[in-house]
């Protein structure tokens, strides 16, 4: 891994300089504190109407918690696509890679540098958002285990790991960050639809998120399945951009 | 020992041949251009040699150190120019070659002295703290000079290192390499025939994948390009270029007009009957005679007459 430190600061630093590194922020801090008080004020901005009043269910802290987590999973998603589908593909494209490449540094060292700054990126972003998220929800409504929201932000966290790698392999497949885009979108709406699947379901990397929810409810058992193959497939999906990148005339 | 040495270097995609049976050996010091056509391998040669693109079939060694994809270690002895280099634009110049200082693991002081050098070197010491995104064509290239010499490597890889450049950003680049000319070993790859001549002292030429020769530039200017007689005359020349065609050691006679006269050129497979023989037919003709000379035959000259017999072929 010779140059992985140098590679890690270029792509911190290129976030922070092309302000992704704020947008991402931005997104995720809209999504912890947006959702404990768009729910909270929910009920009073639906019926502030004179005469019209309906019924809107009164939502619990595990409510706003399940669908603050629930619209990181959605949300997050799509802005690790936007932000990483060109990490790989852009540099070739663009040619930076070439110059980086014909140093002492190794292809797979590229490519877990990117993870690693994208990962820091969207972890930071989510833990803060979730802090946010966790303050509000203590406030507006009656609370919600520390141990439990922890827990499920983590395996949340763990979703959108998976969803970087599966991203930076097709970023390294493909060298239109558009076609990377897409095909990464397909990788994880496919992953998604696995967990529908009975039997199947419960060691689907989805149901990293589902497990997320069971903890906040207090209830459900631990999908440690689907913990391991979330893992395995990120790590997996590395190797495959490492190996995918190795393949490629640069 | 060869700085460069290639046995058999093939790169094929799919049924076109890029790169065909390459056999080609660089001596350590020397200037070395590779010449050809646009299309006739010479960005491929490039990359197999530094290590980004596999061999389909042969190998290359650099230094005595066999070339593979992704050799880490043979890419602290070289360094490589691309044909366009491409910058992270949000970066300074100065940035640009600390970072790449860093990933040749540089002591940090030694890094900032070293990047200092560089921008000296590239005429970019004013313009270091710029935005590269801000930087001129030539600016650029000189960046890419700079930048791939900041390990100090034992051969050094330029592509097309003035293809996109103005004359004066063509002649900046140029004094720069030259400047290099004692430190390094340099391959560079080109198609500006000019270029070639003012820079490099050994020539390869490339066509259609295949190497045609190899040769100092001297000694290929010697062996395949015959010496060249311009006369320049005032009056019509036509009766004087009839004539000299049907002498048997004139090869070819160009005629071109000119105001009030007219302008021979004159190829000879005998250079001394030509030289004993020339002044007297022209004084017989009648004309009146403005210039005599004889040129020496450039490398565009070889270079034509190579590739243009490879194309009757």
């Amino acid at each position: 891994m010779k140059g992985f430190l140098v590679l890690f600061k270029k792509e911190l630093r290129e976030q922070a300089k092309t302000h992704r590194l704020l947008i991402v922020l931005a997104v995720f801090l809209v999504l912890g504190m947006g959702t404990p008080l768009m729910l909270y004020y929910l009920p009073s901005i639906v019926n502030t109407s004179e005469g019209t009043q309906l019924p809107i269910p009164d939502f619990t802290a595990a409510d706003v918690s399940m669908e603050f987590l629930g619209s990181i999973a959605q949300i997050g998603m799509v802005v690790v696509i936007l932000v990483a589908m060109g990490a790989v593909s852009r540099e070739r494209e663009r040619g930076t890679a070439l110059l980086t490449l014909s140093k002492p540094v190794g292809r797979g060292t590229f490519v877990v540098a990117k993870l690693a700054a994208l990962a820091v990126t969207f972890e930071i972003s989510l833990i803060v958002s979730a802090l946010f998220c966790y303050i509000y929800v203590g406030v507006l409504f009656d609370g919600v285990g520390g141990a439990a929201f922890a827990a499920a932000t983590a395996l949340a966290g763990l979703f959108l790991l998976l969803c970087i790698s599966i991203t930076l392999l097709c970023s390294s497949i493909f060298k239109s960050a558009f076609a990377a885009g897409g095909a990464a979108l397909v990788v994880i709406v496919v992953l998604w639809a696995l967990s529908a699947i009975p039997n199947i379901g419960s060691y689907a990397p989805m149901g990293v998120l589902d497990w997320g929810n069971g903890l906040i409810l207090g209830k459900g058992t631990g999908a440690w399945g689907s913990l391991c193959i979330s893992a395995g497939l990120a790590v997996a999906f590395i190797v495959g951009a490492w190996q995918a990148l190795m393949r490629k005339e640069i | 020992m060869e700085a460069i040495a290639c046995r058999g270097l093939t790169k094929q995609y799919g049924s076109v041949i890029a790169v065909d049976n390459l056999d080609l050996f660089v001596e350590q010091g020397s200037v070395f251009g590779f010449l050809g056509p646009n299309g006739a391998g010479k960005t491929t040669t490039v990359r197999l040699l530094v290590g980004l693109s596999q061999p389909t079939v042969g190998q290359a060694s650099i230094m005595g150190e066999r070339v593979r994809i992704n050799s880490v270690h043979l890419r602290n002895r070289i360094g490589y120019l691309p044909e366009e280099p491409s910058f992270y634009n949000w970066m300074t110049g100065r940035d640009f070659l600390l970072y790449v200082g860093e990933l040749f693991r540089l002591p940090s002081h030694e890094n900032r002295k070293r990047c200092d050098e560089m921008l000296e070197f590239a005429g970019l010491k004013d313009a270091a703290k710029r935005k590269i995104g801000g930087y001129s064509k030539g600016m650029r290239q000189r960046l890419g000079l700079a930048q791939a010499m900041m390990n100090r490597p034992g051969v050094l890889f330029l592509d097309e290192p003035c293809s996109a450049l103005d004359p004066i950003g063509r002649r900046e680049v140029l004094d720069a390499i030259i400047k290099l000319k004692s430190h390094t070993t340099i391959f560079m790859s080109t198609h500006i025939l000019s270029d070639v001549e003012r820079t490099c002292d050994t020539v390869g030429i490339i066509d259609k994948g295949r190497l045609v020769i190899q040769e100092s530039t001297n000694r290929l200017r010697e062996r395949f390009a015959s010496p060249v007689f311009e006369l320049e005359v005032e009056g019509d020349a036509s009766p004087l270029a009839a004539r000299l065609r049907s002498l048997p050691w004139v090869t070819a006679v160009e005629e071109a007009g000119r105001d009030a006269g007219a302008m021979l050129r004159i190829r000879t497979d005998d250079v001394a009957v030509a030289k004993r023989e020339l002044p007297g037919i022209v004084s017989d003709s009648g004309l009146v005679l403005i210039r005599y000379e004889l040129i020496s035959p450039s490398l565009e000259d070889v270079f034509i007459q190579m590739i243009g017999a490879r194309e009757k072929v």
